[in-house]
């Protein structure tokens, strides 16, 4: 068979060379393993234009859903799920009111993405060991070991992590694992055009955040916090922090955001406990009930 | 669509903030029910047979017979739940303590091995005379086998509860302790059942009626008590009317039987049946609850309000 | 079924690109029951290959169901 010229002559894995540490030019990190990664998503940046949904789903191979329109303003992805693993939402407050604050006008836009849970509580629910944490700090699906037993799924205090009934797999978002390896910039980070997506090392993306937090207070915003830092709303109930936190200038639930979230595996030992003492309970009712008629 | 509370702030165009368990529920609902009914049967029968209680002797061969449920059907069921089963052996690739449903892998296994040494003897019995070596040989390594699988019979009867619990799903994280009583009672009160319907003695059939009355009222006051859990943690309205029928309509029968002497036999047998489906129904009830639950955003969001978090 | 021969150009996971004779490029998901595994994919870029397959309904793409390597 011949090849159309259409076809593309290089695939990923006969590029001559990667640019050495690519993400120091385009982010200002060197990725080496061992340190910790993540995503500080400021949402007073976001402009809505998804190019960060297009850029994972290229880079991913991941399928496009058929086009349709929710109605739910420029929302028209939904949610994240097993082939959408950022998402842009859409926040109208007040947009048809007659006046308009000049900051943050009435629509909110949020890119939306697994958080790589400090605690995550996928990877402490799966069975398989499918799910592990990375040498960069990151909570990723093995594919070739995932067996589709779906227990992740109710795990995620975020609803992120979804099954494809296709493959019969789990799938989230990767942090882009493949590409810290080869030591480039997340894909949807590196396509953010007014960097409303920061990638980098996790305490420096905390100190920068605090730093642009005190700075939006300054001028007057005082609606901004920070969701999913240490001691934040979103890092609490023993999930200690999220690797992939955000900016928010409304209240959590509007963004869909749980304002507490609590970490499952906390409640395993105490349900486990009175389980067995009710069963062991009523093991002595059995033996004394059988003994009196002996 | 279970009665549950709202969160009465703003959501975000009442999408779904949690995904559903992609289970199915009847499959795991059904094996849910067989590792209780196993579990529990296994659980009493070698505490009968320990206790040494002059002719329980049917009764603990009855429950070594049961306890081979979950692991020939219920595993069958859980290996269809998976969406690659033919991958099921990872199920067994590591031990995680945070994990129930990996701990309770591990409990299968180990129940369905211990729990077929312990009832070889009575699955061969008819071929060998009682006194051949091999008939004393299986003798022994059942005596050896009955205490793990009592250990693992009595995880297996109660790790299902946690395995919901330890989700975000709200009806399943709000009251994790009432649940996990709920199981287990439902479990106990499941094998006296199972046991009772097969059972010849009479007097044997009252104590193992009197068992499941035991168990059932325990599941009637556990279920009260996380409906009102549930209702404290604003994830629900009202009580779940189908849950405490369920409970009430078995025990009502199995009280009725008391008190209705030329009956007796009858009634308890059906209210040990009722008791069975009432067993099975909970459990695919409390899992289907659970999955609309996740998918009501005014609903899980109620539940992370930081004044209102699912207590331990 | 529906096959379709083509290079196969991308790989991630268990989803691959396949480039056609046309020129036209074919998004597939590998399915839970096919025969290959998602970690066999990558020894397939380059290669012609001829894919048996269904459509997913939702999705832009379809579903791989069985994978042969067919000679350069």
């Amino acid at each position: 068979m011949d090849l159309h010229p259409r076809t593309p002559a290089h695939s990923q894995s006969d590029l001559e060379a990667l640019i050495p540490d690519e993400a120091e030019l385009t982010a200002g990190v060197v990725v080496r393993p061992g340190r910790s990664y993540g995503f500080f998503t400021d949402t007073t940046l976001c402009i809505g234009c998804k190019a960060c949904e297009v850029a994972c789903k290229e880079w991913n191979n991941l399928p496009a859903e058929t086009p349709a329109l929710t109605g739910h303003s420029y929302d028209n992805t939904g949610a994240l799920s097993a082939s959408t693993w950022r998402h842009v939402r859409f926040v109208e407050d007040d947009v048809r009111a007659d006046s308009q604050s000049p900051f943050q006008s009435g629509w909110l836009m949020m890119s939306d993405v697994c958080k790589h849970c400090h605690n995550a509580p996928c990877l402490e629910a799966c069975p398989t060991g499918a799910l592990f944490r990375t040498e960069f700090d990151t909570v990723v699906v093995q594919q070739d070991i995932c067996n589709g037993c779906g227990y992740c799924v109710p795990a995620c205090p975020f609803g992120v992590v979804d099954i494809s009934t296709l493959d019969g797999k789990a799938h989230k978002c990767t942090l882009c694992y493949d590409r810290l390896k080869g030591g480039l910039e997340p894909a949807c980070a590196k396509s953010c055009p007014t960097d409303s997506i920061q990638f980098g090392e996790v305490s420096e993306l905390q100190q920068r955040a605090r730093e642009r937090l005190d700075h939006l207070h300054h001028i007057g915003r005082g609606s901004a916090y920070l969701y999913g830092a240490p001691g934040e709303l979103g890092a609490t109930g023993g999930l200690e922090h999220l690797n992939a936190f955000f900016l928010l200038t409304a209240e959590p639930e509007a963004y869909n955001l749980p304002r507490a979230p609590t970490r499952p595996a906390n409640r395993v030992v105490p349900s486990l406990a009175a389980g067995l003492t009710t069963l062991a309970g009523l093991m002595v009712t059995a033996l004394a009930l059988f003994a009196r008629r002996s | 669509m279970p009665d549950t509370a709202q969160w009465d702030g703003r959501t975000y165009y009442g999408r779904a903030q949690l995904k559903p368990a992609p289970f199915n529920n009847a499959l795991v609902g059904s094996y849910v029910f067989l590792a209780g009914l196993s579990g529990a049967a296994q659980v009493l029968a070698t505490a009968l047979d320990y206790a040494a209680i002059s002719d329980a002797e049917p009764v603990v061969r009855h429950g070594r017979l049961l306890s081979l449920l979950a692991p020939i059907i219920g595993t069958v069921c859980l290996i269809c739940d998976l969406h690659t089963p033919k991958r099921f052996y990872n199920m067994l690739r590591l031990v995680k303590t945070t994990s129930p449903m990996s701990l309770g892998s591990w409990a299968l296994v180990a129940f369905s091995g211990a729990s077929a040494i312990s009832a070889a003897p009575l699955l061969v019995r008819a071929g060998w005379r009682q006194d051949s070596a091999v008939a004393g040989w299986l003798q022994g390594l059942s005596r050896v086998a009955r205490i793990p699988a009592a250990l693992a019979g009595g995880v297996l009867a109660t790790y299902t509860a946690s395995l919901f619990s330890a989700t975000s799903a709200p009806l399943w994280a709000a009251g994790a302790k009432g649940l996990a009583v709920r199981f287990a009672a439902a479990s106990v009160a499941s094998a006296a059942s199972a046991l009772r319907l097969v059972a010849r003695s009479g007097r044997r059939r009252r104590d193992l009626d009197s068992l499941a009355v035991a168990g059932l009222a325990i599941e009637l006051g556990a279920t009260l008590a996380s409906d009102h859990a549930q209702q404290q943690a604003g994830v629900r309205q009202t009580p779940s009317s189908r849950d405490i029928a369920g409970v009430a309509v078995p025990l009502v029968l199995f009280l009725a039987s008391d008190f209705l002497p030329r009956r007796a036999q009858a009634i308890s047998q059906v209210a040990a049946a009722a008791a069975l489906t009432g067993s099975l129904l909970m459990r695919i009830g409390v899992i289907k609850d659970g999955e609309q639950s996740a998918a009501q955003p005014n609903v899980s969001l109620r539940l992370a309000q930081p004044d209102n978090l699912p207590r331990r | 079924m529906k096959s379709i021969a083509g290079v196969v150009t991308i790989v991630q996971e268990g989803r691959f690109q396949l480039f056609d004779a046309a020129g036209v490029s074919h998004h597939f998901i590998l399915h839970h029951g096919a025969a290959a595994d998602p970690e066999q994919l990558p020894s397939l870029v380059n290669r012609h290959v001829r894919v048996s397959y269904r459509d997913s309904g939702a999705m832009i793409g379809h579903i791989a169901t069985d994978l042969r390597a067919e000679s350069n």
